[in-house]
């Protein structure tokens, strides 16, 4: 060592070298880690550090590094990248990246594990799934996966194995909206934040949960375009923080404002009564529901003072239909989560801003747009279909209760897992393959979940790390990451047609694979081979382009192709563009608009604020409606949760990188509350319930209710393989109550707790 | 003319993510204990319900007059003709005086090298080749504007003449090139 000055201060820095842990098996640590090969240009690809999946360019820099930016090309999105996508070079390299198959040694979630080679673990792997199909029926198993990206060719594998049963996280995130968009406007729709005049905001909260077109558009729509941003949230978030006005509701209370401005906009008489006569079905009777539901009453029940919801739904009328009220993302705050996104769908269909700027409208994909414009002004996208799949006569786990019908083929109601597993209820499942899934943290109920994996006669996982719920597999099967993937063209049309695709940029590091390879040689060994007739990802992508070579071509350069000018149905400077770029298009209503193309796929033909096929499923849910939901004993607190931008849900909080920026949720407590137990901020606590008990530390703020705590979710990990997560933090999963909600399926994330120092 | 390049950070489109922290830290190999930039979310401060965060960039302020070069006894610090606060590393002797200097407490010694580093503005990489620094690429709410401001028609020095703003600690008479434009609730925290 060249001992001067500069070595002599060294010291006086603060320490660099991470503590030297035991080597974990199959770990990038314990395989070596060469330089990394792949383009030294930049190659336009998709991110997976979220599920928004960001366009992003990405290039090799000196064989070190992975430099990785936003994409210009797709201007919503503005060529930014956020702190998870920047930091994907982070977890492509991490030393505790598994890059080799293993075998579980010890007992389940021992933490033992041994390398095996990819053709062992296909071989365990089918000779255990085979003998259970034999045994007990192919709809023992059951599988699981993140939805999105590649999650297609799991399901697929499924099929082609004879089991009905795949989930997707759906109801334990965004199902709620999704399903309450299908029953009342027959299909999910999208925000026109970057339009809008007025937003008011149910704690969707876009500037930490960042999706980036969206979130870019609220804040332009906000500083450059002066809209106002109401945000009703029990927390001080940051949208909170960024909001014109914020109200501290009390938590679950969400749907009481929600028919409260519904109401005002009836008994004020500020909705679009045209709209309303022209587009919706079963006004009558949700006005007469509605009519109860007074500004007084939510503000009983709410804490939001009465005259402040009525006047800002006068500014709210005023503004529209360039103004929305969000239908927010993640759920579920109460188990009255159908109702709540109703209600505020209802809110947006009552100032008419369907396919209005600034307000809701359903994506324009090519067939659609193609239809209109009266040529092929965008190209489609085949889908591959394989002939001859095997019938599946079983039933799916989650068909036991007809209420939840809408979910079945949006993800299924993924907990129902713990049930057939549990208490073999409908039937027993006997094994789980999952992909991308953390359920140990999303699926509520901790415990139950540890019971389930433990139960089950066989458990298999594929991921990049390995996750808490991973650590409970037989075997594990380490996915490349999207950094190293090829992947299918992907359709993001929004008011227009859009595609993108995922390419790699880096060449495989470690012994990992794509896992649509990895389903596909299952898919061999297990004897299903046939099903799986590509040969590889490339193969796919010119089936989906009709062979196009040049359309493929031009959507790998670019990394974001999209096609024609935004379209709004009932917008008539939109429509009024369009038809003069396309000289055949459909013609223009009387008032210079497609309003009357505009068609929804319900049984009405139109959107049903009233749906007689909800009474149906559900008796007694036709019609929107408040009822009383209690969330917490009288003598705790409420627990809520959130996202924090740095990290996604309860996946990133390993990648060293954004460890680095925050490894642990302090719990929010307010300084009353605080006072009343003695709790200073950084003190020790326990969080507990019926449910679970957690220790963590505390953070007194004024910026969550006196009545509820917070924190954020993901941490609190405690399997020992992610060791810059295990152990720190709350684990908000072991605090939720295992609960299903009615029609939409979702897990419950608003529960009571206690809190004391210790 | 010389170039003056500054850097406007805006308080009220800023969300705090970090989306600049990690770019810089990936564009300009920032070895994991140390920090050229954090935007640190300070607060909430006021009463409930009447709160608000401060969104306080932490980074070289690029002083026009600036202390850590005053103190250098060798020249190592030094101020680029671009107005770029820089460190000449072949000159450094490691006596940290320019790190105790920093009224700002944004010098620090990177433990990799064991000079003194800092927020350059990606002078040699990204600005060497035209580009924008990585923290102004990434930022996904366009909360900062970086450029020239003796170029009469460039976007920072648009934003500089029609929007409020200020610079921190103004009375030690450092002149910082980081311009910051106030939150419009809440007081200015300088």
């Amino acid at each position: 060592m060249k001992l001067d000055r500069r070595t002599f201060i060294k010291g006086a820095g603060a320490g660099t070298a991470g503590c030297a842990l035991a080597t974990l098996p199959g770990s990038l640590a314990a395989l070596g880690h060469s330089t990394l090969k792949g383009s030294a240009e930049s190659v336009a690809s998709i991110c997976e550090m979220c599920s928004t999946r960001c366009p992003i360019t990405a290039r090799v820099v000196n064989g070190k590094n992975v430099s990785i930016l936003g994409n210009k090309n797709a201007k919503s999105y503005g060529g930014a990248v956020c702190a998870r996508g920047g930091a994907g070079h982070s977890q492509l390299y991490d030393k505790q990246r598994i890059v080799k198959p293993l075998k579980r040694v010890g007992e389940r979630g021992e933490g033992k594990w041994a390398e095996i080679e990819w053709d062992e673990a296909y071989g365990i792997i089918a000779e255990n799934l085979n003998k259970i199909k034999a045994q007990h029926g192919a709809e023992s198993v059951a599988f699981s996966s993140k939805s999105g990206s590649l999650s297609g060719h799991l399901f697929h594998l499924a099929k082609a194995f004879g089991s009905p049963n795949t989930f997707t996280h759906a109801t334990t995130c965004p199902a709620g909206y999704v399903v309450a968009a299908k029953a009342m406007l027959g299909g999910k729709v999208k925000r026109d934040l970057s339009n809008s005049k007025y937003i008011i905001n149910f704690g969707h909260n876009l500037y930490e949960g960042i999706n980036m077109s969206e979130t870019r558009a609220m804040m332009n729509a906000q500083m450059e375009k002066g809209a106002k941003l109401v945000v009703f949230e029990p927390r001080f978030s940051i949208v909170a923080d960024k909001a014109d006005e914020w109200y501290a509701i009390k938590p679950g209370t969400d749907v009481a404002v929600a028919l409260a401005i519904c109401h005002t906009l009836i008994e004020d008489d500020l909705y679009d009564k045209a709209f309303v006569a022209e587009f919706v079905s079963g006004f009558a009777e949700f006005a007469k529901e509605v009519k109860a539901y007074t500004p007084e009453w939510a503000e009983s029940i709410s804490d939001v003072p009465a005259e402040d919801i009525r006047r800002i739904t006068h500014e709210y009328a005023a503004a529209a239909p360039h103004a929305l009220v969000d239908f927010g993302h993640r759920a579920s705050f109460t188990t009255e989560e159908f109702e709540m996104r109703r209600a505020l769908y209802a809110a947006n269909v009552l100032v008419g801003n369907i396919e209005r700027k600034g307000g809701l409208y359903f994506g324009k994909k090519a067939a659609k747009y193609n239809k209109f414009a009266g040529e092929k002004a965008a190209p489609t996208l085949a889908k591959p279909g394989v002939e001859g799949m095997p019938k599946i006569d079983a039933k799916r786990i989650d068909m036991v209760d007809e209420q939840y019908s809408l979910i079945w083929s949006s993800g299924g109601v993924y907990q129902t897992i713990l049930d057939a597993t549990l208490t073999a209820t409908p039937y027993q499942l006997h094994a789980w393959v999952m992909s991308r899934t953390n359920p140990m943290q999303t699926m509520t109920d901790r415990a139950r979940v540890v019971e389930t994996m433990k139960k089950l006669d066989f458990v298999v996982a594929c991921d990049i790390y390995i996750s808490e719920s991973a650590a409970y597999a037989d075997i594990f099967l380490p996915e490349s990451t999207y950094l190293e993937r090829d992947e299918e063209i992907v359709d993001k049309s929004g008011k227009n047609p859009a595609y993108y695709v995922r390419q790699k940029v880096v060449e495989t590091i470690g012994d990992t694979k794509p896992s649509w390879l990895i389903w596909k040689e299952l898919a061999d060994k297990l004897g299903q081979g046939q099903f799986f007739p590509w040969e590889n990802m490339e193969t796919l992508q010119l089936f989906q382009v009709g062979k196009n070579v040049s359309l493929l071509n031009k959507i790998k350069s670019e990394g974001w192709v999209s096609y024609g000018k935004p379209l709004l149905l009932r917008e008539p400077a939109m429509v009024k563009q369009f038809v003069e770029s396309y000289p055949n298009a459909k013609p223009l209503d009387a008032d210079g608009t497609y309003a009357s193309q505009l068609s929804f796929k319900t049984p009405s033909g139109k959107i049903e604020l009233s749906s007689s096929k909800v009474e149906k499923m559900a008796p007694g849910r036709g019609v929107i409606k408040y009822r009383e939901v209690n969330m917490k004993k009288a003598d705790e607190l409420f627990f809520i949760q959130g996202k924090v931008a740095v990290h996604t849900n309860s996946a990133t909080q390993n990648v060293p990188l954004l460890a680095n920026l925050m490894s642990d949720n302090a719990v929010w407590i307010h300084p009353i509350t605080a006072g009343l137990l003695n709790i200073s901020s950084g003190d020790k606590i326990r969080i507990y319930n019926d449910t679970g008990s957690e220790e963590g530390h505390a953070l007194v703020t004024p910026g969550i209710r006196p009545d509820t705590v917070f924190a954020y979710m993901g941490c609190g990990s405690k399997n020992k393989e992610l060791a810059r997560a295990t152990g720190k933090g709350v684990h908000c999963g072991n605090l939720l109550p295992h609960v299903t909600s009615p029609v939409t399926g979702m897990n419950l994330h608003t529960t009571g707790v206690k809190i004391a120092k210790i | 003319m010389t170039k003056r390049y500054v850097l406007v950070h805006d308080e009220n489109k800023c969300i705090g993510c970090q989306a600049c922290n990690v770019a810089c830290r990936s564009e300009n190999n920032v070895p994991e204990s140390v920090t050229r930039l954090q935007v640190r979310i300070e607060g909430p401060y006021g009463n409930f319900p009447h709160l608000h965060f401060k969104y306080n960039r932490v980074s070289c302020e690029q002083c026009e007059n600036a202390p850590c070069v005053k103190v250098c006894p060798t020249g190592a610090a030094y101020v680029n003709d671009d107005g770029i606060v820089s460190v000449n590393e072949n000159k450094c002797v490691g006596c940290l005086y320019c790190v105790a200097a920093c009224p700002y407490k944004v010098r620090f010694i990177n433990p990799e090298t064991r000079v003194p580093d800092k927020c350059d503005f990606c002078k040699d990489s990204r600005l060497a080749r035209g580009e924008q620094p990585a923290c102004v690429s990434v930022c996904p709410t366009q909360a900062l504007t970086f450029g020239d401001a003796n170029d009469m028609t460039s976007e920072v020095r648009r934003v500089l003449d029609t929007k409020p703003n200020y610079q921190q600690k103004v009375n030690l008479g450092t002149e910082p090139r980081v311009y910051r434009i106030p939150s419009r609730r809440g007081g200015i925290k300088a």
